[in-house]
């Protein structure tokens, strides 16, 4: 379990550089831009783009493939339902419902977009550090007035980084729970409720004392959520201005 | 440094874990706290760290009473705490951040917590793992990057609460190695466990039993004197035969051997 989907990649590439409130500015803007795509000739363009920037940043392929590969399921389901539900030319006939040509090239398009979308988010997640993130979000979130819900950047933040922290200790505990369950005969296919309840009921009772643990160990370690200082050092550089220009020029294309 | 007095704790159920435990820690000292599961002792250091507040009497760590809430940031700063398992008290999503999170929260500048971050890494020897994730790491490795997490907040005391017990016996000899050398520059160790072959480096030894302090002194001469059934122990063979050689007189109790190097040293003196 090296590389979890949308864990940190180290590196020194021109992505990793970057400041981590460009990169999470850049997301947005390239979600705004692949949410408006509708042909497959603009998606390729954007599949050009993502290459490219993969190949500068000398990032391995198979970690894009692991982070895409949890969501087959999701995106088999979006493929379908444009394929089946999208009125046109019929070229598959099942009777009861029909596949069309332009559901092809639609649901083509709007999988893409989503695929591209966990692509571009693994892309920002790989070439910046969960601190870096964290950090960069807390910034952009400054200016906000949060206080009068009664909460604040940092608050939010931290939660975001405790949260990536779970998600792949979820995993791996889930994991465990399934081999011990296993190799003491549980039969999944026999007794599908039995099964979750004995994975989902312990997962649960897991989580909640490791959150209690890290509580502790968060509190013994002076942790008390104000006048934190940073590791990182957030500063635009040359190339960041330079890219604040192209977005502004990339929205202001798809606003005109 | 530390000052327990009259301390009684009991857990929100009623349980007593801590029945009238009064015990001084001086400055540079290394006490080991040894004593059955159940027995009080990590309550006893989380009382140290100022992470439970006495039920009754006192804890002043330096100077600063725990009950005084105010007092927690410096106390826990003073008294760094590492934990039984490694992986929970991981905060970080790389080694480098875990480390970096304590002296974050001390709101150093980022020059000073990359210093400690490479200094703490460089003192365990783990400085090839600065951007690894944690959870890749061996249980002697996460042991040593939560050891690293505590030296970067550079405590005068560490706390140690069973940090071998998951450990093999390689990883566990790298980690006391650490400690020892940690208790060589003059922090003050308080070392929880109950392996009675851990206790050869202590200064002294508190024996603990049912919330109680029952022996507190020399390790020397309290294991010489107590059975293995008294406090539940599995002696190790060293012990056992060091008994025997104790009950034949052929050693007496200051030279009680705790080692393999002192037993062969009480039978064949070297000139």
């Amino acid at each position: 379990m090296n590389d979890l989907f949308l864990s940190f990649i180290p590196g020194k590439s021109l992505l990793h550089r970057l400041d981590p409130r460009t990169k999470i500015i850049g997301l947005m803007v390239i979600s705004i831009c692949i949410l408006n795509v509708s042909s497959l000739e603009t998606m390729a363009l954007v599949g050009l783009v993502f290459s490219t920037l993969v190949f500068i940043c000398r990032l391995p392929v198979i970690h894009f493939i692991k982070s895409v590969r949890p969501m087959i399921p999701f995106f088999s389901l979006i493929f379908l339902m444009q394929f089946f539900f999208t009125e046109g030319t019929p070229i598959l006939d099942l009777n009861l419902v029909s596949g069309t040509y332009e559901g092809l090239l639609l649901g083509g398009i709007v999988t893409l977009k989503f695929v591209f979308l966990i692509l571009f988010a693994a892309l920002i997640t790989a070439t910046t550090s969960p601190s870096g993130l964290t950090t960069g979000i807390e910034k952009l979130l400054r200016p906000l007035p949060l206080r009068y819900f009664g909460i604040s950047s940092h608050d939010i933040a931290m939660m975001m980084s405790l949260s990536l922290y779970f998600v792949p200790m979820l995993y791996d505990n889930f994991k465990d729970l399934k081999d011990a369950q296993l190799s003491r005969g549980l039969d999944a296919r026999k007794e599908p409720v039995k099964a979750i309840m004995s994975l989902v009921v312990p997962l649960v009772r897991m989580s909640l004392r490791s959150v209690d643990e890290v509580a502790l160990a968060m509190e013994s370690r002076c942790y008390t959520g104000q006048g934190r200082s940073s590791m990182h050092v957030l500063n635009f550089k040359n190339m960041d201005y330079g890219l604040f220009v192209l977005f502004i020029l990339l929205v202001s294309c798809l606003v005109f | 440094m530390i000052n327990i007095e009259n301390l009684s704790y009991s857990y929100p159920d009623g349980t007593l874990a801590l029945d009238s435990i009064s015990l001084n820690i001086l400055k540079g000292e290394f006490v080991t706290i040894a004593g059955k599961n159940g027995c009080g002792k990590s309550t006893l250091l989380r009382h140290i760290n100022g992470l439970l507040q006495p039920g009754q009497g006192s804890v002043v760590v330096k100077g600063m009473d725990t009950c005084d809430l105010s007092n927690l940031q410096d106390i826990r700063r003073t008294a760094g705490m590492i934990f039984q398992d490694p992986q929970s008290q991981f905060i970080g999503m790389t080694v480098e951040e875990d480390i970096a999170f304590g002296p974050e929260n001390l709101g150093l500048s980022s020059s000073e917590i990359n210093r400690r971050v490479t200094e703490a890494l460089e003192s365990v020897g783990m400085s090839g793992h600065r951007h690894n994730t944690p959870r890749t790491l061996s249980g002697g490795q996460k042991q040593k990057v939560a050891l690293a997490s505590v030296l970067a907040m550079e405590p005068e005391i560490i706390l140690f609460d069973e940090v071998t017990s998951m450990l093999d016996f390689s990883s566990r000899s790298d980690i006391l190695d650490l400690i020892k050398q940690l208790h060589k520059t003059g922090t003050t160790i308080i070392y929880v466990t109950h392996l009675l072959e851990e206790l050869v480096h202590a200064d002294r030894l508190v024996l603990m039993e049912k919330g109680r302090v029952v022996q507190n002194g020399c390790p020397r001469e309290i294991i010489s004197k107590i059975s293995s059934e008294d406090f539940g122990f599995d002696f190790p063979p060293i012990i056992e035969l060091s008994k025997k050689l104790l009950d034949a007189r052929i050693i007496d109790e200051t030279s009680f051997p705790l080692s393999k190097d002192e037993l062969l040293e009480a039978i064949c003196p070297s000139k």
